[in-house]
């Protein structure tokens, strides 16, 4: 990142936040965005106040499941590596968190953390064989894994629980004495309910991770990412450290899985082996297609598209409609690969470019004119 | 750069800061620990089993009842989920039995108003992992003065802390887990399935005298609901000659059938076969018995319905089956006046003839007239006065239990309803008695295991 | 022994259904070098056609052949409408997952909205009873599924290396392009693929359905053994999809009932050996390699 240049001009920017004229073709954040940002910032913060706890709780589970979909970005949209099997690191990070909570008395965000740093590991270990596997077999690979999960969950039963799930439990003050209470991010501020601060906790993490994928993507290493993506034999042939960056890229992409699984179930508080079976990587993948595969920002629409869509809209369809709501999502993914595969970040580009080049052009013509 | 950073983050500020001064939650249902205490006071005497004063903090003891409308709420798996879909069939009969009370003018209360009752109905296809946040949705979005007639073990456990917390009761749980017997812990759940543990008794008490020598095939599945089955079975019979050969268990999410399973202990020389797994696996595990193998099979409460039985190729014959309640289906309880009378109501409930015979909506039906039987005889229309009246029965009578079952509860020391069987065996269409109605009163706990 | 065979012929019949399945997939992979996620919800669509043809009266093996013309049908559109718009997938490997993907999601709740509610009960198509061999009693419903696979293979094998058409379509196969130049009608050999694949699949789901119940859920496990067993033959390998799948069958219904680390895991042994065999040999035990252009 090179962020020193121009600096007046952004700061004339943000004052002068009137209309959509932007000055001269500069690199950096134009008002416009500035003032999206903003208004994104505003409304993510401000939304748990306006809404009931359990909302405020899906829109956590909808942050943790950006957060993953942000990892398989990694992995999938700008490294090329089809992944299933993304569900299977969020499992891991959510286990590794529970039992570490609920057994350790880990504090919570050092238990995420962990999460993050185990499955960062794993998905080393899993990008190794990746480095033969390729293309769809690789995906067969990763749905195997994807596959496995919830049933290793079960064997290792001693452990995690099992089929009768992991209650993720601390002593807590209740009732004048010390008990086991479902795990709970108590709020330190009077006024802010414990559901509310859980949400700008988890709102703080997924900002800190985008903006680390973000500069990751921009940095060498992104680039040669996109590099090995679009062809792999010319990256290696033009010194790109091919095997170091994929297996690099798998693990940060499952790192942040790990995080996302790890909150998961802190914001649960009680994990099931079903809450990680194979649906699970494919909605990751549903999430980051949506947005816009190889987006910065896509992955984190992508989610928040498909957890309005499954958590608000389609618990008020009718009864008899609600198994519609399959056939309107593989209804929406096929025809936005058909009609626009980019996803909504994509289509915005594509827009905004055309309505660009028709400026350009008009303005062409209007010199061609005088 | 840093400045104008300085002055987003000021102005985030300011607006976000706006936001939660001019208009936080103005239901008062933030997170259950902070004290604000009861704006309602139930008038429950110090005495009962639940005092909201002491138990909770934030008592909203008449949440959900407007005017003469109660709002309940039921949670399931819809149908089309995987192997526990025909559980929809359960909540269909419980929402007839409202709709028929519905048209008849309401459920009567304790305080002789008449209620038309109002049932929520939701989906966690039976996974756990999504009951909490739907169960947060009744009780924080749509208000709901209690839960009816839930489905599943797993998906009961996995809210009940939450339950507790809220109190808000949970009301004739479609499951008979061992869990249900810690009212103490969780004194705002009653079950209204006898707990598989009194029906593991049951049954070894009747091999005790029919085959008093069993080798025994088990077949379980790994969760909450088959090692209830399991350990139950386990401790009955020690001391008894009756011995386990064989154990294999069944994982509904990881197997595809239960084939292998079956198969395997078929060729343990087992002359009983206990079968403690449910939904449609259960009689599918029935139609892998090869013809070589003909054991005394028993199959778990949950299994003994029409619909359930036709699953299974035809190898329901002969199985046997503990009952507590009659059967629609079965032609010798036709003339049953409670039979009867789920004939001709459940049809004004919206039930068509097959549903009434499928053997679900009938303990459906049960479960929901649990419900009213707690608001008719609770002093006021309350959540604790209806849970003190469900623990503190007498001689009730509610649903289509057999003659000869005796409803008493006691608070803690006996939580559960229902805690009486015949032995039974499938022959046709219905069930042919082979050891009378007997009650174990009280004894439920004891025979699952738990202090208290 | 006895024990030890009785599992054993549990693992044949499931292991034939998998190569069934397997084999529509490697149809579709060698036509159109697509891996169809979709194939297993395709079969369910057309077993259930299958079962309304029954329900109304009609005698099985009719119904099945009515049900297998449909599936055929049902997968020819599908190709077109929704598969070769989205373009080349050796291009664009992502975008066709995501379809299948797509597919395999509105097919299921395609179903769900149409049969919905209960498990339906289809007949056995050969019967529900056995015999019994020397202690181990055999269902002629797993004879029936081995049989129909040898014949399925049988088919396929004249098909493909006897027939004219055969020879078209592995002309498309190995190079659509100058297949198209020289005259082959490509599209409609790529639709013929898809067809076939969607057929025998409707076969694999008839058998399925009498032991699972059939339900909208019916082929999703069946299709992860049966992706193991092509990824265990190699993509593009019918002798490979036969021996994977017969394989994967074996391996899932006998090492958990042995090796207690698997008692709960039984896809585990098949996947463990599936990358045990893509390590040394990524194409599979019968696959072709890739050749990757710069």
């Amino acid at each position: 990142m090179t962020a020193n240049e121009g600096e007046e001009t952004i700061v004339s920017d943000g004052n002068t936040n009137d209309t959509g004229v932007t000055p001269a073709p500069n690199k950096k954040l134009p008002a416009p965005t500035i003032a999206l940002w903003v208004v994104v910032a505003v409304v993510a913060v401000g939304l748990p106040f306006q809404l009931a706890p359990f909302r405020v709780d899906q829109m956590s589970s909808w942050l943790t499941l950006a957060i993953a979909a942000m990892g398989l970005n990694l992995l999938t949209g700008y490294n090329g590596q089809i992944s299933v099997g993304h569900g299977a690191l969020y499992g891991l990070g959510a286990y590794t968190a529970g039992l570490l909570v609920a057994k350790a008395n880990v504090p919570l965000l050092v238990a995420v953390l962990a999460a993050g740093a185990v499955c960062f590991v794993a998905g080393v270990v899993i990008g190794l064989p990746a480095l033969r596997i390729k293309g769809l077999y690789l995906a067969l690979v990763t749905l195997a894994v994807a596959t496995l999960f919830p049933l290793a969950v079960e064997q290792f039963s001693s452990l995690t629980g099992g089929n009768q799930g992991l209650e993720i439990r601390t002593e807590q003050m209740y009732r004048g004495s010390m008990r086991p209470r479902p795990v709970k991010f108590a709020s330190p501020f009077e006024g802010l309910a414990n559901d509310q601060w859980k949400y700008l906790v988890f709102l703080a993490v997924t900002a800190v991770c985008f903006l680390l994928t973000r500069n990751l993507i921009k940095s060498r290493i992104g680039r040669a990412m996109v590099a090995i993506r679009d062809n792999e034999t010319a990256a290696a042939v033009s010194g790109i450290p091919v095997a170091r960056t994929k297996i690099y890229t798998f693990g940060v992409g499952s790192a942040l899985a790990g995080i996302a699984g790890g909150l998961m179930a802190l914001n649960l508080g009680t994990i099931y082996p079903s809450s990680f079976t194979i649906s699970v990587s494919i909605y990751f993948l549903v999430a980051v297609v949506i947005g816009g595969s190889a987006t910065i920002a896509g992955p984190i629409i992508g989610a928040l598209i498909y957890g309005a869509f499954n958590d608000v809209l389609i618990p008020e369809l009718p009864n008899q409609l609600q198994p519609a709501s399959a056939v309107i999502l593989g209804g929406l993914l096929i025809v936005q690969v058909l009609i626009a595969p980019g996803g909504v970040v994509g289509s915005f580009k594509l827009a905004g470019s055309k309505l660009a080049l028709r400026k350009a052009r008009a303005a062409v013509d209007n010199s061609a004119a005088v | 750069m840093k400045h104008k950073w300085k002055v987003a983050a000021a102005s985030l500020l300011a607006v976000s800061m706006a936001m939660t001064g001019c208009s936080s939650r103005d239901d008062g249902s933030s997170d259950g620990d902070k004290n604000q205490g009861s704006d309602t006071t139930a008038g429950e005497a110090s005495g009962a089993f639940i005092n909201p004063d002491e138990d909770c903090d934030d008592y909203q003891g008449t949440q959900g009842v407007e005017g003469d409308t109660i709002k309940i709420g039921t949670i399931r798996p819809a149908p089309g989920t995987p192997n526990y879909g025909i559980y929809d069939n359960v909540t269909r009969g419980a929402e007839a039995y409202f709709n028929a009370a519905n048209a008849a003018g309401g459920v009567e209360a304790g305080d002789g108003k008449k209620y038309k009752i109002e049932l929520i109905k939701k989906d966690d296809a039976y996974d756990p992992a999504k009951t909490p946040a739907v169960a947060r949705e009744l009780v924080e979005q749509d208000g709901v003065f209690a839960i009816v007639g839930q489905v599943g073990t797993e998906p009961a456990k996995a809210i009940r802390d939450y339950m507790n917390e809220k109190c808000v009761p949970n009301i004739g749980l479609a499951t008979g887990s061992s869990e249900w017997g810690k009212a103490n812990e969780y004194p705002w759940y009653i079950a209204a399935l006898p707990a598989y543990a009194t029906e593991a008794h049951a049954w070894v008490n009747y091999l005790k005298t029919a085959a008093p020598n069993a080798k025994v095939a088990l077949l379980y599945q790994n969760d909450d609901f088959g090692e209830a089955y399991k350990g139950s079975f386990e401790r009955e019979i020690e001391g008894t000659d009756i011995k386990i050969v064989a154990t294999e268990s069944f994982n509904a999410i990881g197997n595809l059938s239960p084939e292998a399973q079956v198969v395997a202990l078929s060729q343990k020389s087992a002359d009983v076969f206990i079968v403690g797994i449910g939904g449609s696996a259960c009689p599918k595990a029935l139609s892998f018995i090869p013809d070589t193998w003909k054991p005394m099979t028993f199959i778990s409460v949950t299994c003994g319905a029409k619909i359930a039985m036709l699953l299974s190729g035809g190898h329901d014959q002969g199985v046997y089956l503990a009952q507590a309640t009659y059967d629609p289906a079965d032609p010798a309880d036709a003339d049953q006046p409670s039979i009867v009378e789920f004939r001709e109501q459940g049809k004004i409930g919206g039930l068509s003839d097959d549903d009434i015979s499928n053997g679900l909506a009938a303990p459906g039906w049960g479960f929901a007239s649990l419900f009213a039987l707690g608001l008719k005889e609770a002093k006021t229309v309350d959540r604790a006065s209806v849970m003190n009246a469900l623990f503190s029965l007498k001689d009730a009578q509610f649903g289509m239990l057999r003659e000869g079952i005796t409803i008493n509860t006691d608070g803690a020391k006996d939580p559960w309803v229902v805690e009486g069987f015949r032995i039974s065996q499938r022959e046709g269409e219905g069930w042919v008695e082979k050891a009378p109605v007997e009650n174990w009163e009280g004894q439920s706990n004891k025979f699952a295991d738990l202090k208290d | 022994m006895r024990d030890f065979l009785q599992v054993l012929l549990v693992g044949i019949g499931d292991g034939a259904i998998y190569a069934m399945l397997g084999l529509g997939l490697v149809v579709i992979y060698r036509s159109t070098g697509v891996l169809n996620f979709a194939q297993g919800e395709l079969a369910m669509f057309s077993t259930f056609l299958v079962w309304t043809i029954w329900d109304v009266g009609a005698p099985m093996w009719l119904a099945v052949l009515l049900g297998m013309v449909g599936g055929f049908i049902v997968g020819a559109l599908v190709h077109e409408a929704f598969v070769r718009p989205v373009g080349d997938p050796h291009q664009k490997p992502l975008a066709v997952v995501i379809v299948t993907i797509g597919l395999f999601l509105g097919i299921n709740g395609l179903a769900q909205v149409i049969w919905g509610a209960t498990d339906k009960v289809l007949e056995p198509l050969f019967g529900s009873s056995q015999i019994t061999i020397a202690g181990v009693a055999i269902q002629w419903q797993k004879i029936g599924a081995v049989a129909s696979l040898a014949a399925v293979a049988f088919v396929f094998y004249i098909l493909f290396q006897k027939t004219k058409l055969g020879l078209a379509m592995r002309a498309v196969a190995s190079n659509s392009e100058s297949a198209g130049l020289v005259g082959i009608p490509v599209l409609r050999l790529l639709m013929l693929g898809w067809g076939f694949a969607a057929a025998v699949g409707t076969l694999a789901g008839v058998l399925t359905a009498p032991s699972l119940g059939l339900s909208p859920r019916l082929m999703q496990l069946t299709l992860i053994f049966a992706f193991a067993a092509i990824t265990l033959g190699g993509f593009d390998s019918l002798i490979g999809a036969i021996v994977g799948g017969l394989t994967v069958g074996i391996l899932s219904s006998t090492l958990p009932r042995y090796v207690s680390a698997f008692e709960k895991m039984p896809l585990a042994p098949a996947f463990i050996l599936i990358l045990l065999v893509l390590l040394i040999r990524p194409q599979g035990l019968f696959g072709s390699k890739d050749v990757s252009r710069v």
